[in-house]
């Protein structure tokens, strides 16, 4: 009963076709449908709309420029800067133009309502690496806000379809070297359905959530990357992991890893090592604790390697001197996350370490979306070049809305002249007899301990601080991960069968680790995110690190110069003195 | 330390039943973790929902021994009682196991409230202090768990339920929505079905109050 057959049950037709459920996804979903004439869009959710993903997550904000006192150029060089001159800056100028509608549009459109300051204004917090406050939020839970009132837009608009706990499995071909659509599974049915569209947009959202200690939502698993490879797409920069420094630490829970958020060091904490010292002092003495994340994810790494940390691994982070009242109010997500750990941030420290947040790297995309196929497009933390070497806070939420609307608008007017491609049904189904193939309902290996396996791998050795001989080793080890995960034990294949979706969400993970390896040890030096113990310094000249899988199915690579056409290292004070 | 853990199985696919399981627990594990444990461990067929695990979420709502609660925000050494039962969501379709299908939830929430209309889509923004329900009233994660605990929701078809009624409360006192929902809220299917029970308000996780929340959405068209 309710087993999963291998026959495509159905064959669907779309205009768009989006892949994911999150900010990115839900933006492009209303864009492309706000003005007549119509597409026809449907939403392929691996969770349920909305609450799955990670905009949803977004503790701190979103930067956006609305202050006479801040300006445009600011914020871009902010980011810039932050990403270490390794970001495409035309998108940086997309991110940092549009960022200003898109929160007059959350507001006057969707009703959603970021806090005020005492004089009725919206309110901006400081965000570290920032020269302006310019972080819009709703208290420490602004994703919640953001998702809530984007899941009701898109429930309110008829015209929009979805499909809740279903993923692609694979790319279809289309016409002339494109994508023409996916293949998807339909878990809640157990149904293969074909989805033929005339424009296919990848946005479920990055996530490595292959480390030990990780911050993203437990669905998610670099789907979209990993499908994006397979069918041949460039990627970017894919050894760009930013981790953020303070993740909690409770071991044997779920909860290990959850982020606290960085608005904390912004607000005043401050970061101790277990003999009670303020280590950022060592590491950047004049930002301290509000320097970049990648800085301070060092550091905090580096004192617990060097055997300064706290007996369960990690450091403190402190900011109950602000009084208990004022920390209750200022962060109560953070408060309360904290005491289910059993912690008080109001009253004392908590212990955290550093825990993987986000994939600055991904598909290669330019200012409409376009990835290098015809026909495949993607936005948010799917897609590479907006954050470069290192994400700013603030700026992750703002990639997703805004590149998800842009995505929207013009898909809106590119699919209305374009006729529906022609998919071949045949690869579809080998692509089925293949995937269920290597899922046994008696035997195989252990998905859950194939994760593990994974995660611990990554966190020694593809981790904060790389070195070749390291990555090599994990290179060697994750081939030998991957072929285990060929055949995977999942139990008898019923519709809604979590290992399974466990199963196929490993495979992806698997694939994409194995990128960033090859990545991490093709980049021979150090740059934001990527730091090499045996490379420490950094390149003269910033490069993208651009690949592709080739025929053999290993990736290829090339170095691309990127669009540096705004701002200029030598332009910018102190920067060569930095790097 | 050890628990016994009961879990609903079963689905429209097949008959239903209690399993049994032996779960280990630490002062830190939560009923989430033994979920985990339970399909990692002992049975890979187990079926549930979660996504972010810190309680932002809302979609690993359960009753745990008949009250509705996160499964990743409820420690499992605070349940009281020999034995942990977890069942899933009232009022909502099983897909399988302790996973249940949202639609019907927010079907009715969508069909009372409608959408965010408003009152200028020009380039400024509402510029004036927040009055305070706005500000702490609208942070519902939608999870559901008050629409499960909610009796009056499982005899009426149509009664839309605390959480979207709270919503609609949310919508009434911002200053820049326009919408027009009163006839659907001053109808059984809104806030006059409400039978003040106030059980929404003794699950809600998030601390809200939704049976009050109703209560001032009646008062409003007295007033």
């Amino acid at each position: 009963m309710g087993e999963i057959g291998l026959e495509i049950i159905e064959e669907l037709t779309a205009d768009i076709l989006i892949l994911g459920g999150g900010g990115a996804a839900l933006m492009c979903a209303l864009h492309a449908t706000d003005q007549v004439p119509t597409p026809r869009v449907l939403l392929v959710v691996k969770g349920l709309l909305g609450k799955s993903g990670c905009t949803r997550m977004v503790q701190g904000g979103m930067n956006a420029v609305l202050n006479s006192e801040d300006s445009l150029e600011a914020h871009f060089r902010d980011t810039v800067v932050g990403g270490a001159f390794l970001n495409d800056q035309e998108l940086v100028w997309l991110l940092v133009t549009h960022a200003p509608r898109i929160v007059f549009e959350l507001e006057n459109r969707y009703g959603i309502l970021f806090d005020r300051d005492e004089y009725g204004r919206i309110h901006q917090k400081p965000f570290a690496g920032q020269s302006f406050n310019r972080t819009v939020h709703k208290g420490d839970l602004t994703g919640i806000e953001v998702m809530e009132r984007l899941r009701e837009a898109v429930w309110a608009r008829s015209s929009l379809v979805f499909l809740e706990d279903a993923q692609a499995v694979a790319l279809l071909p289309g016409e002339e070297g494109g994508v023409g659509g996916a293949l998807v599974l339909d878990h809640r049915s157990g149904h293969f359905l074909v989805v033929r569209a005339k424009a296919t947009v990848l946005a479920t959202g990055g996530g490595p959530t292959f480390y030990r200690f990780s911050t993203p939502s437990r669905e998610k698993s670099l789907d979209g990357i990993a499908l994006a490879y397979r069918a041949g797409a460039e990627l970017m920069d894919l050894e760009m992991i930013q981790f953020h420094p303070t993740g909690l630490v409770c071991p044997g829970s779920e909860l290990n890893g959850a982020v606290l958020e960085e608005g904390l060091r912004g607000a005043g904490a401050v970061l101790l090592n277990a003999r009670g010292e303020r280590f950022m002092v060592r590491y950047d003495p004049t930002r301290m604790e509000r320097s970049t994340r990648d800085i301070v994810a060092r550091a905090a790494y580096m004192e617990i390697m060097e055997g300064r940390g706290t007996p369960q691994g990690g450091v403190y982070i402190d900011i109950s001197h602000l009084g208990r009242e004022r920390v209750e109010a200022m962060f109560p997500g953070m408060v309360e996350r904290t005491r289910m750990a059993g912690y008080d941030l109001a009253t004392g420290p908590v212990e955290v370490c550093p825990t993987a947040h986000f994939i600055m790297g991904g598909i290669r995309i330019d200012e409409m979306c376009r990835t290098s196929l015809p026909g495949l497009y993607a936005a948010g933390e799917d897609a590479a070049g907006v954050h470069g070497a290192n994400r700013l806070g603030g700026n992750g939420i703002a990639e997703s809305l805004v590149f998800g609307a842009l995505a929207g608008e013009l898909l809106r007017e590119e699919v209305a002249e374009k006729a529906l491609p022609r998919v071949d049904i045949l690869y579809a189904r080998d692509a089925v007899r293949e995937l269920m193939d290597g899922l046994s309902a008696e035997q195989g290996e252990s998905t859950a301990g194939l994760w593990a396996e994974l995660k611990d791998l990554m966190w020694t050795h593809v981790g904060v601080v790389r070195e070749e001989a390291f990555l090599r080793e994990a290179i060697r080890r994750l081939e030998g991960l991957r072929e285990r995960a060929r055949k995977l034990w999942v139990g008898p294949t019923n519709r809604f069968n979590l290992t399974l979706m466990q199963a196929l969400s490993l495979r992806n993970a698997l694939e994409v680790a194995w990128l960033v390896a090859h990545s991490a040890l093709y980049r021979n030096e150090s740059r934001g995110a990527h730091f090499r113990r045996d490379h420490p310094s950094s390149w003269e000249v910033p490069k993208n690190l651009v690949l592709r899988r080739s025929l053999s199915g290993e990736p290829s690579f090339e170095w691309r110069s990127p669009r540096m056409t705004r701002l200029q290292p030598e332009e910018v004070k102190g920067w060569s003195e930095r790097s | 330390m050890e628990r016994k853990v009961l879990i609903w199985r079963g689905g429209p696919d097949s008959g239903t039943s209690f399993a049994e399981y032996r779960v280990p627990f630490t002062s830190r594990s939560t009923v989430l973790d033994a979920l985990l444990y339970v399909q990692r461990q002992l049975d890979p067929t187990l079926a549930f929902r979660y996504a972010c695990r810190k309680g932002m979420c809302g979609t690993c709502g359960i009753r745990v021994n008949g009250v509705e609660r996160l499964a990743c925000s409820t420690h499992l050494s605070i349940v009281p009682g020999k034995e942990v039962r977890l069942e899933p969501l009232r009022h909502l379709p099983v897909i399988k196991d302790l996973a249940v299908d949202f639609t019907p939830f927010f079907q009715r929430w969508v069909r009372l409230n409608g959408a965010f209309v408003s009152s200028d889509a020009g380039d400024h923004l509402y510029g004036s202090s927040l009055p305070e329900p706005l500000v702490r009233w609208r942070e519902c994660i939608s999870c559901a768990l008050c629409y499960s605990a909610c009796d009056t929701v499982g005899r009426a078809t149509s009664f839309a339920g605390p959480a979207a009624l709270n919503r609609t409360l949310t919508l009434a006192i911002d200053p820049r929505d326009k919408g027009n929902r009163w006839h659907r809220v001053d109808r059984i299917e809104g806030a006059l079905g409400c039978h003040a029970m106030g059980v929404c308000t003794l699950v809600c996780p998030k601390g809200l109050d939704p049976a009050t929340a109703i209560q001032r959405l009646r008062w409003r068209r007295l007033a």
